[in-house]
């Protein structure tokens, strides 16, 4: 695959392959009760969440497929970290893909919107935002995963920025390698911090004989 | 001959991509490409000389991403230098014949500005002006700003490079498959932008193929007075034996290419996978056509950062309610800086139809100009109505001009020279659609004839300044009638003949007409049906006006604009049920469109089974009780389920209707049911007996974990909505005070992320504190003037990263120097007990309810339980 190139891959009106999971939406909210006491008002605002939302999604993944060298046990990527859990995690892997998955800026605007005047709803969208843009990106995952078959290569499981030793620091690289801001408009604050927030960057490995699968 | 005199003649071919070809000869993943001007420089000039022999007019330099961001200084203006010098070479190389050009290139910095990011429009412009007056001083030929996916860091650049050269300016945007640029824009939009502002040429470039541009450059082709500009992929790259390939080639190229010029595109060349080879194709096929002329174009338009809005046959309206005049709970919250409240007006206003949004912030002791820069940057996070910026002070209407994104309507000018010779240069830089009033130095003049002499002379005078007709629009000033009968008629002749005979569109600001007269909104309405006939294309109104918005949709309906007159079916009703003005219940904002109460909601529906207590009855601790209230439907009826709740606690076995509504989170009820009660009770004997208690139910579940987040924010907007009634009556009654004390609260420098902050803000102020807000990304120094000047005993700051712990730190430290009273209290993602004693704050608090323990303490409020 062309190492040098980012791809695009746009989602736009492909809801149907990643229905909304409820159980996720809730549990982002910060809502630990059962799903019988999500009831009444609560019920009625995260239906007219849905609503606005409608229409609010912009579903774009931007990636690029590198290769791995190993030296001994040290992968040489294309990061400026060395960290060891993402050593592990891609662990066998003969090729990385580098991604960055993103559901667009509207929703933080609605969000934004609400934040003032009915923070029920606001907190409701982060959540149903967060769950979108996990959706996506398994959506994504799965469909590399089934590329990549093709060639007999397996994935790992992806890892992103700010897991375990992997600082946050690294999305700086991640930013340059995949200039997520001219492809599919994810834009990096000095925090380190992505908007549109409904963001996700990570990796994973591809080879033939990778330590572990995806799940 | 500069390239602008070219241009007037002649199709102009632009370059074709920098970056695919630069990756093919070695350039690195993630390597900044603008280095190889001083590292490879042969190899930029070989492909440059290669666009310029392939036919070319205008080579862009190499500097793409040359900005201060990505480059120290004295690197930038090296290879700024280096590549404007290869250029150069490949002007001079290339054998081509034809008329060369050397653009400076410059495309987004890729920094997403406030309000959705973190960096400011001023040092945006900054970050551009430095590109700019480096590449102007090297000589090049014009500027070319390209690939801009946002409005604002459009208007950024664009700023920047007329502030810093004379040169013409090209302004191409990147939209995507929506025709939308990243930021939500369309064509229309940026055009009404980009023209205000002068550039000298628009368009559009990157992202996708030629065919898929296709409704984009229409859009440009039918708005825009200049030519326009095109500069598409090679379509959509895709992989290919291990190469990468793009789906279009070039006679597919520039066959497409060849229609849009057909059409009327006047500067052609191409973006990412395109190659000398597709310029060549391109240049070969279409040298022969004949220009298409560039025609001005008749738009009298305003613009937010997704849309414009069109003068045209059918009336456009404007909301007045942002206007202190009269209002004294507006005059409260501008005082009080709670910009909540003014946006809360904005957002009626938008829910009720507005079209546009007049922003008036003037009152006598506050500084007007930073005011109105603030309510507009704050209006346009959240609302994407154009606004017309209403201000008698030309420092505040530079201001909000300058940070506004968009064009906007301009209130106003009049016939006085001195205010014209003030307002038109602002026009002339920022943009502008500018509402003229029929006056003068002698006043207002009781006939139309003198009304329209003196629209002539605003006419005349902004053409001085380069202003056209299509960017005035006419006031002729509604009288009083019940002051003089002749009033309306003198406006409506002038409207007509300004509308008719000068060929300009109008606006009147309307409810003035019924001033003093009893059913004022009949007589607003019927006036504002006999201005429209007579050629009114906008009114400045209230929006709650139900008879005024009945009139609009049964004009349009009258007047063939509304087609099966759908809108009016679609919105008549919703208007004729409402009672007259001030249809909002309370809580303003946020009845969910349809507007107006539901009726039935009020006084509890015998809701069966309601405040079954789900979620495991008898265990214990479920008797706290919120959880069950969540359960039953709304408008449970007290003392059936709801006895149980808080007899855990050994509280009030029965709750009163407000109490209920609050713990369920009832925000219509909550409202109604406080208006009642304050036709019997005391406005703090609510607050105490009613809403604290409600709340303290609420909070207790939250602490027990028996009630979560997203319920502990339903009751609080339904207490907010229940304290909005009672703010109302206590600022008409101004007498006693419910502040539990002030409490300053920000998100420390650097740091954007406010949720958190605004659920503590939220429940603060349900428990009766003051609190003042000062946003996000607050340096100390406004902690600490804040903190003084309202001699605070609580401040309370939010971080959410680790970064920005030692801003935290900072403020801290210097509020127990200077402001050793005031008692600290951080929270956030990041702290911990143990972070906060290190950095010496006062409190930590865990969440919302933690904090509003701690502020009840130290206020002397009622100790916790």
């Amino acid at each position: 695959m062309a190492e040098n190139t980012v791809f695009v891959r746009n989602y736009a009106g492909a809801e149907g392959l990643f229905p909304v999971n409820e159980r996720e939406v809730w549990r982002y909210s910060g809502f630990r009760g059962t799903q019988d006491q999500v009831a009444g008002e609560l019920k009625k605002v995260f239906g007219q969440v849905q609503e606005e939302l409608k229409d609010a999604f912009s579903y774009k993944v931007c990636f690029r497929r590198m290769p791995v060298v190993w030296e001994e046990e040290i992968a040489r990527l294309p990061f400026g970290s060395d960290s060891r859990d993402l050593r592990r995690c891609l662990e066998g892997s003969s090729e990385i893909v580098i991604f960055a998955a993103t559901v667009g800026l509207a929703v933080d605007r609605y969000i934004a919107k609400y934040q003032k005047f009915q923070p029920t709803k606001a907190l409701l969208m982060q959540a149903y935002g967060a769950e979108r843009v996990e959706r996506l990106c398994e959506l994504f995952c799965g469909e590399i995963r089934r590329e990549a078959a093709e060639e007999g290569l397996k994935c790992t499981p992806r890892y992103s920025p700010g897991f375990g030793d992997l600082p946050l620091t690294v999305q700086r690289d991640v930013f340059r390698l995949l200039e997520c801001d001219r492809k599919i408009g994810i834009s990096l604050n000095e925090s380190l911090l992505m908007t549109p927030s409904k963001s996700v960057t990570a990796v994973f490995g591809l080879g033939k004989d990778v330590k572990r699968g995806q799940l | 001959m500069n390239v602008l005199e070219y241009l007037r003649d002649n199709l102009v071919y632009l370059d074709g991509g920098m970056g695919t070809l630069l990756q093919k000869r070695g350039l690195l993943p993630g390597e900044l490409p603008e280095r190889w001007n001083v590292s490879h420089p042969e190899v930029i000039v070989e492909i440059q000389k290669a666009y310029f022999d392939a036919g070319s007019n205008i080579v862009c330099t190499n500097t793409f991403g040359a900005n201060s961001l990505k480059f120290e200084r004295d690197e930038l203006e090296t290879l700024i230098r280096a590549a404007v010098e290869n250029a150069r070479r490949a002007k001079e190389a290339s054998a081509g014949c034809q008329e060369k050009f050397i653009a400076l290139d410059i495309g987004p910095m890729g920094k997403l500005l406030k309000p959705y990011g973190d960096f400011d429009f001023e040092d945006a412009v900054k970050v551009y002006a430095e590109t700019v007056r480096i590449g102007a001083s090297c000589g090049v030929d014009l500027i070319f700003i390209e690939t801009m996916n946002d409005s604002y860091d459009t208007k950024a650049a664009l700023l920047a490079a007329k502030e810093n050269c004379d040169l013409p300016v090209f302004v191409s945007n990147a939209y995507g498959e929506d025709g939308k640029l990243m930021t939500g824009a369309d064509p229309a939009a940026m055009t009404a932008m980009l023209e205000g502002m002068h550039a000298d040429a628009i368009g559009a470039n990157c992202s996708l193929g030629p065919k898929q541009l296709s409704a984009v450059v229409e859009e440009y082709l039918k708005y825009a007075s200049v030519p326009v500009l095109l500069k598409p992929n090679a379509g959509l790259p895709r992989s290919e034996d291990g190469r990468t390939v793009y789906d279009v080639l070039p006679e597919e190229f520039s066959e497409d290419m060849e229609e849009y010029i057909r059409r009327g595109v006047r500067i052609a060349g191409g973006c990412c996978g395109t190659t000398p080879e597709y310029i060549a194709a391109l240049t070969e096929r279409t040298r022969g056509l004949q220009p298409r002329e560039v025609t001005g174009k008749n738009f009298t338009v305003i613009s937010s950062y997704t849309h414009a809005v069109m003068f045209q046959d059918s009336p456009v309206l404007i909301g007045e309610r942002i206007n202190p005049t009269g209002k004294k709970r507006f005059k409260e919250a501008l005082r009080n800086r709670d910009i909540g409240y003014i946006l809360g007006e904005g957002l009626t206003q938008q829910e009720k139809g507005a079209h546009v949004l007049d922003v008036n912030v003037g009152l006598p002791e506050i500084d007007e100009a930073e005011m109105l820069e603030t309510v507009c940057f704050e209006l346009q996070a959240i609302i994407d109505l154009p606004l017309q910026i209403d201000t008698t002070n030309a420092a505040a209407m530079e201001r909000a001009l300058r940070r506004y994104n968009g064009k906007a309507m301009i209130n106003s000018v009049n016939g006085k020279e001195e205010v014209m010779r003030e307002i038109f240069p602002l026009v002339q830089k920022y943009g502008g659609l500018v509402v003229c009033l029929t006056l003068d130095e002698e006043g207002i003049p009781d006939s139309a004839e003198r009304r329209v002499e003196i629209a002539r002379k605003i006419i005349d005078t902004a053409a001085e300044y380069g202003i056209e007709k299509k960017d005035l629009i006419f006031d002729t000033l509604a009288m009083t009638v019940s002051a003089d009968n002749r009033a309306a008629l003198a406006t409506l002749q002038a409207l007509r003949a300004i509308r008719h005979d000068l060929g300009c569109h109008t606006s009147l600001g309307v409810s003035n007409v019924s001033f003093g007269l009893p059913s004022r909104e009949i007589i607003t309405a019927s006036f504002f049906t006999l201005a429209l006939e007579n050629g009114l294309s906008a009114a400045i109104m209230n929006p709650n006006s139900a008879e005024m918005m009945k009139s609009y949709y049964a004009f349009r309906a009258l007047h063939g604009l509304d087609e099966n007159c759908a809108d009016y079916i679609e919105n008549i009703e919703r208007y004729a049920a409402a009672p007259g003005t001030g249809v909002q219940p309370g809580g303003g904002f946020g009845q969910s469109g349809t507007g107006g109460s539901q009726p039935g909601a009020v006084g509890g529906q015998p809701g069966t089974g309601a405040g079954q207590p789900v979620g495991g009855s008898g265990q214990t601790g479920k008797g706290s009780g919120p959880g069950g209230g969540q359960s039953g439907p709304e408008g449970s009826q007290p003392g059936d389920g709801s006895g149980q709740i808080g007899t855990g606690n050994g509280q009030t076995a029965v709750q009163s209707g407000l109490q209920r509504a609050i713990v369920k989170g009832l925000r219509e009820q909550a409202a109604e049911l406080t208006a009642q009660l304050l036709e019997t009770e005391a406005p703090l004997d609510i607050v105490n007996t009613q809403i604290i208690p409600a709340l303290d139910i609420v909070g207790q579940g939250f602490e027990k974990k028996t009630m979560y987040l997203p319920q502990l924010l339903m009751s609080a907007e339904a207490s907010q909505c229940a304290f909005e009634q009672i703010k109302k009556r206590m600022s008409r009654d101004s007498s006693e005070q419910v502040s539990r004390g002030k409490f300053v609260i920000a998100t420390v420098q650097g740091d954007i992320h406010d949720i958190g902050k605004n659920i503590v803000k939220l429940i603060l102020e349900n428990y009766g504190f003051d609190v003042c807000d000062l946003g996000r990304d607050v340096p100390p120094e406004k902690v600490l003037e804040a903190v003084t000047e309202q001699q605070a005993p609580l401040v309370g700051l939010s971080a959410l990263m680790t970064t920005t712990v030692p801003a935290m730190e900072a403020t801290i430290k210097l509020l127990k120097e200077k402001a050793p009273w005031a008692k600290t209290v951080v929270g956030g993602a990041v702290l911990t007990q143990e972070y906060a004693d290190k950095i010496g704050a006062d409190y930590y608090a865990k969440d919302a309810m933690a904090t509003v323990r701690y502020a009840m303490r130290v206020t002397g409020g009622e100790e916790e339980t």
